[in-house]
């Protein structure tokens, strides 16, 4: 469990918050708000890449979660092979061990990669480097993943593919999933729950646990277009470029 | 086809330009001290080979080895730019005075410094100062060019500046090095040229110095073969940094695949 008390972050002037907010461990949170309401802001706080200007963030046990990140752009290493890129975690922490390769040889297979290990990245498609980039994020064998738009770019059919492939690895890994996106539907579809930011400065609008079965179809429900409805309004009322 | 026109089409071009050349030289009855036609050229060029080629070699040689030592020397400079602010803010103005000042008009400090017995040293330093530049500013531009969301993913796995630096700042630095190095290359082959100039008769036996020797005995058809070497020397050494360039960067970057 990730508790997030009085967070607020100030450049030049308030950019987030104060937010009160608690993940708890193994769910899956998105947030959404309009562009300016410091969505990625916040996810850079909670990954400790940058620092809130106030508030804490506590763990539970006091232990720190062990944390993937997976950018906007792929951020693969144009000048490394797709192997090198997922290996590149455990190279940094200087955790490479001789399971190491197994390890980024599974995760290549599970992110639906096996036998583009040698490739390098400019030969890949943007899905495919996305692919790689969740691997990357993932062969640490970390608990807690966080992902800043990262299907933004891609066209529909690869989107649904890869947010059926994060739900997958989400489930089967028992992982912690904070989700930033600017799609309602996204949020909805992929969500327990689904936090809505006002426009700078970004304060905490709506906390909507999403109510969901995880069978096939649920995005053709009335239960999730209602939803997705429901957090459409609230964001249109906030005025402000989705 | 396209691509064996950008090869067939200079080419062509410029067989037609010999022959015009040709045509002209022997319509008009230019004298040799003024114009040779191409096959004059080409006549004094096998009749001295030996001089041309030897002086060539001490040009391509002193061009090679001040190439090296300036992209040595600014890789290093550059590196230790992006570890401290302090330093770049310190060392670049003297950088940049050095790219601004003509080379010509400091060669003859550097000559009495090193010494006339040592002109070939003068040379050399001539052509390093005007090599070192390219590789500077490119190599500064490449390290600060690299993407915040990298720098992010390096933060975030807690890498030291060591690793940032080794893993991440100068392998995406490397094809703007490379690119300096392009320029740097044929500035390398100027400096020493000019250098060569300046050192004069007796001190400097590169191309340069056939040169001044084949214009001072009207031996137009000489001067023009030098000439010709230097041209063929600075297009063998663009080639090759290109060459190197594409082995280096063939499987790096979208950009050189596709």
């Amino acid at each position: 469990m990730l508790i997030f008390k009085g967070i607020t972050k100030n450049y030049k002037e308030p950019v987030l918050g104060p937010i009160d907010i608690d993940i708890k461990s193994k769910s899956f949170v998105s947030i959404i708000g309009a562009s300016g309401s410091g969505k990625s802001t916040f996810l850079r706080i909670a990954s400790g890449l940058i620092s809130q200007s106030s508030g804490s963030i506590s763990y539970k046990d006091n232990i720190k979660p062990k944390m993937g990140f997976v950018f906007q752009d792929s951020t693969l290493l144009p000048w490394r092979n797709v192997l090198d890129n997922i290996l590149l975690p455990l190279e940094l922490t200087k955790k490479i061990n001789p399971e190491s390769l197994e390890k980024s040889h599974n995760w290549l297979e599970r992110v639906g990669l096996k036998g583009k290990g040698m490739s390098f990245p400019g030969e890949l498609s943007g899905g495919q480097k996305m692919r790689v980039s969740i691997a990357r994020a993932m062969v640490q064998g970390g608990n807690f993943l966080l992902l800043d738009e990262p299907f933004s770019a891609l066209d529909e059919v690869t989107r649904r593919r890869l947010e059926d492939d994060l739900l997958e690895i989400w489930e089967t890994n028992n992982i912690t999933v904070l989700f930033v996106t600017h799609s309602v539907t996204q949020a909805v579809y992929l969500s327990q729950r689904v936090v809505v930011l006002s426009s700078g400065p970004g304060m905490l609008l709506e906390d909507l646990a999403i109510e969901k079965n995880f069978k096939d179809g649920f995005e053709e429900t009335p239960q999730f277009l209602s939803q997705v409805r429901h957090l459409t309004n609230i964001l249109k009322e906030e005025g402000g470029e989705i | 086809m396209i691509r064996y026109l950008s090869y067939i089409a200079p080419l062509l071009t410029f067989v037609i330009l010999l022959i015009l050349w040709e045509f002209l030289v022997i319509l008009n009855k230019i004298p040799l001290y003024i114009l040779p036609a191409p096959s004059d050229i080409f006549s004094s060029l096998l009749v001295n080979y030996k001089d041309l080629f030897s002086s060539a070699f001490v040009t391509l040689r002193i061009t090679i080895i001040a190439f090296a030592i300036a992209s040595f020397l600014a890789i290093s400079l550059a590196i230790l730019f992006s570890q401290s602010k302090l330093i770049e803010l310190s060392l670049y103005p003297i950088a940049v005075i050095f790219q601004v000042t003509p080379v010509v008009a400091i060669a003859p400090l550097i000559l009495i410094w090193v010494g006339f017995d040592n002109a070939e040293y003068a040379i050399l330093i001539l052509a390093t100062i005007v090599a070192f530049f390219p590789v500077l500013a490119n190599t500064n531009l490449g390290i600060k060019s690299v993407n915040n969301n990298l720098h992010e993913l390096f933060s975030l796995y807690g890498a030291s500046r060591f690793q940032r630096l080794i893993k991440l700042q100068i392998p995406f630095a490397l094809p703007f090095i490379l690119t300096g190095m392009k320029t740097s290359i044929g500035l390398s082959l100027i400096g020493t040229v000019v250098a060569e100039f300046v050192a004069g008769s007796g001190t400097s036996t590169g191309l340069a110095w056939r040169i001044i020797e084949a214009g001072n005995r009207l031996d137009i058809a000489k001067l023009f073969a030098a000439l010709i070497l230097l041209v063929i020397l600075g297009i063998f050494l663009f080639l090759l940094i290109s060459y190197i360039e594409k082995i280096v960067l063939k499987k790096w970057h979208d950009n050189s695949i596709r």
